[in-house]
């Protein structure tokens, strides 16, 4: 019943899609206003966005798009070699945590009400779900909008549980310590090497995903008031030692050398039973292997739990948002922000389409929401969760964090000294902002 | 100053005329990027500010030398220098001489020496990550070889492993490229002299040694010199390899911590210190070895 209803829903969009009519906006017109796009690759989320951006372009004539896509892996440094070179694009987009630096830096227009068709910045917020626009809210003005908000829960291939003796219906790891062992009775090799992964982390996202293992234990990234860092050792050394535990040196059950598990997952090649993603992947998985996603052979369970966790704390959410560049003039930037307004006022589309989620209460709330597959354990998980950290030193932070836990997992660093490191590290980049 | 005149002093004009465009792509690309860097070294410039730049003196060149992650990557820069240079000197100078002494297949086995040296850094290091995957070729040879079945040599995934990994692929990239230098040094060695020697009784080894290896000596030095600055600025391998998964400290190469410093930390005041140490280094020993090779013709 789910299935047709979403069925019909896919219908409903592709029909609404065919008759859409983008806005003119009255102060382009008799002008010519050329926009450049520079966005992360994603072939279905391209796909629609050009359509968009076409449709844009034809209800506003004297506009010329350059929509540009770059791996995901490369966009934050072309991103900021164009601005610092003076030749950034008008409209971007990135992770939050590499984000924020432009935003605090001065590079980022705040959002042109009139161009995009809202009467005040308190209507923006009113749109989206409590909390959601935090990270793009300066002095009550809007300096973004988002294209997608995204936490991660674990996804679960049913064979290869019950291949290895396992009931995936039973036997899915509520806790890490259960992912330990789970993955252990998976695990297959030969000698040292590891031919099948029970799970394996997603390298290197610690600020997205491991900073919330330490979260759950009762320890912190950064204490509230901002002064201290890496707060709680006992939270810190205990998932220290769970990585070097996990890793190549210890039980040796994955490592950040190995294909990254979210691929390896979907090819269901007997390569991996577990890893994390978000609902993004459910339309991926379906384009990479579609009778994998068709089997039901796979599910999506909650984000794991420490056993004695002193509170519960699913995967950090994640953020991109649009932004528009300030360097630009005013008729671009309202340019960029009609056109932005107009791409993203179809979330449901990039919801069915592209599997990413643009957290107004409108989809949130939504009967295509509802009806995609496993969205009330990514929503469940949502309601728990909290935003990563961001802020202008949140790239550094990142890879702080992944020095610090690759040094332990694979250098045969000690926790104590590695979590020192990390300490001052982070003091230093903290007092650099 | 007695002026040029006449046919030497319109020789001397055409001369500039064609050395200008090289003397202008120079001061473009190489000298005016420099003077910018050691301006720049100077103040504590963002990457990404739109906020000006301020005069900080020396502060920059301290914060450097008294952090412990420079020192680290000087430690990777050293260790990964000595690694690639004796091999890819010893190795050059051995393949050249089997090739010059090779009667046919000079040609080709030239370009299958120098095919690596035009693959892009970047595509050289993805082939080798597959390579040097848990199941790939490495371990798989090594344990044929060896008959070590199912031993894993973490070429990625270990401190040291990875520092000889990044220096096996670059010697495995240049080693062609330098190979051809030494041909062509030899290929100048008047076939008199070989012949006199062969007369005299001479046999390989000591035609090699006694013949080949003195005369060859400004081509070892010029050899010597460009391995030294090319394994002192190496970056592809090492970005690469940090991004597929290995671990950071031991390959923090100083490139690549100057990159991370600029693109990562917006410290580009702080990073135009650190490439400005790195050029200072690379002069330093650049000299030293032109130095010590001209102490050893006085020598001679």
């Amino acid at each position: 019943m789910k299935r047709i209803a979403f069925a019909l829903l896919a219908l409903a969009f592709v029909a609404a899609s065919l008759s859409a009519q983008a806005p003119v906006v009255p102060e382009l017109k008799g002008k010519t206003v050329e926009i450049t796009i520079w966005t992360h690759e994603d072939v279905n989320r391209t796909a629609i966005e050009k359509r968009y951006i076409d449709e844009f372009t034809k209800a506003n004539p004297g506009v010329k798009v350059n929509y540009v896509t770059y791996p995901s892996g490369k966009i934050k440094d072309i991103v900021t070699a164009g601005f610092a070179a003076g030749n950034g694009p008008d409209i971007f987009n990135l992770e939050i945590f590499d984000a924020y630096p432009f935003l605090a830096e001065g590079f980022v227009a705040p959002v042109d009400l009139k161009a995009s068709g809202y009467k005040s910045y308190k209507d923006i917020e009113a749109k989206y779900v409590s909390g959601m626009l935090a990270p793009v809210v300066e002095g009550g003005k809007v300096y973004g909008l988002p294209l997608e908000l995204t936490n991660w829960a674990l996804f679960i291939n049913r064979k290869m549980f019950r291949a290895a003796g396992l009931d995936p219906e039973k036997d899915w790891p509520k806790t890490w310590e259960e992912v330990r062992s789970v993955s252990e009775k998976i695990a297959k090799r030969d000698g040292q090497i590891l031919l099948r992964r029970g799970f394996d982390f997603r390298y290197p996202y610690y600020l997205t995903s491991v900073v919330p293992m330490v979260e759950q234990l009762g320890g912190e990234l950064v204490s509230k008031d901002g002064k201290k860092v890496a707060v709680g050792d006992a939270a810190w050394l205990k998932v220290f030692e769970y990585f070097r535990d996990f890793g190549p040196n210890g039980r040796n059950l994955g490592s950040p050398t190995y294909t990254a598990a979210r691929k390896a997952f979907d090819l269901d090649k007997d390569e991996i039973a577990m890893s994390l993603s978000g609902l993004y992947q459910i339309p991926r998985l379906k384009a990479a292997n579609p009778a994998f996603y068709d089997s039901k052979e796979w599910m999506v369970v909650p984000f794991p739990q420490w056993k004695d966790a002193k509170k519960v704390v699913p995967n950090n959410y994640y953020g991109h948002y649009y932004m528009v560049s300030s360097q630009e003039p005013k008729l671009q930037q309202q340019a960029s922000w009609a056109l932005v307004s107009y791409m993203l006022s179809h979330g449901e589309e990039y919801l069915e389409q592209v599997g990413i989620v643009q957290p107004t209460k409108a989809l949130m709330e939504s009967a295509a929401f509802k009806a995609m597959p496993y969205s009330d354990v990514f929503a469940k998980d949502l309601a728990k969760a909290h935003i990563v950290y961001y802020g202008a030193s949140s790239t550094k932070i990142d890879a702080l964090l992944k020095e610090a836990f690759e040094s332990v997992m694979l250098s045969g660093v000690e926790p104590a000294k590695a979590l020192e490191k990390l300490r001052k590290s982070m003091a230093e980049a903290l007092a650099d902002e | 100053m007695k002026r040029a005149s006449g046919m030497e002093g319109k020789r001397a004009r055409w001369g500039w005329v064609f050395v200008a465009p090289g003397l202008l792509f120079f001061s473009l690309f190489s000298w005016y990027p420099i003077v910018n860097a050691f301006v720049t070294s100077f103040t504590n410039r963002k990457l990404i500010s739109l906020k000006a730049p301020k005069f900080v003196g020396l502060q920059n060149y301290v914060r450097v030398l008294s952090s412990e992650d420079f020192w680290n990557s000087a430690r990777a820069t050293a260790v990964f220098a000595v690694g690639a240079f004796v091999p890819l000197l010893l190795l050059s100078l051995l393949f050249a001489a089997l090739i010059v002494s090779l009667r046919g297949w000079k040609r080709p086995a030239q370009m299958a020496l120098y095919s690596p040296a035009v693959l892009s850094s970047v595509v050289a290091a993805l082939i080798w990550l597959v390579v040097f995957d848990p199941r790939g070729l490495a371990n798989q040879g090594l344990n044929a070889l060896f008959g070590t079945p199912g031993v894993d040599r973490r070429w990625l995934a270990d401190a040291t492993m990875a520092q000889v990994s990044t220096i096996v692929v670059y010697v495995w990239k240049y080693v062609g490229y330098f190979t051809i230098l030494f041909v062509t040094g030899m290929g100048k060695i008047p076939d008199a002299v070989n012949e006199a020697a062969l007369i005299d009784g001479a046999g390989p080894f000591r035609r090699f040694f006694s013949i080949t290896l003195p005369l060859i000596r400004p081509t070892t030095v010029l050899v010597s010199v460009m391995i030294l600055i090319q394994c002192m600025k190496t970056f592809s391998t090492q970005y690469l390899f940090v991004q597929s998964g290995a671990p950071t400290g031991p390959i923090e190469v100083m490139t690549l911590a100057i990159y991370n410093t600029a693109m990562r930390d917006l410290a580009i005041g702080r990073a135009s210190a650190m490439s400005m140490l790195l050029f200072a280094v690379m002069l330093l020993l650049s000299w030293l070895q032109l130095r010590a090779s001209r102490g050893g013709e006085d020598a001679l």
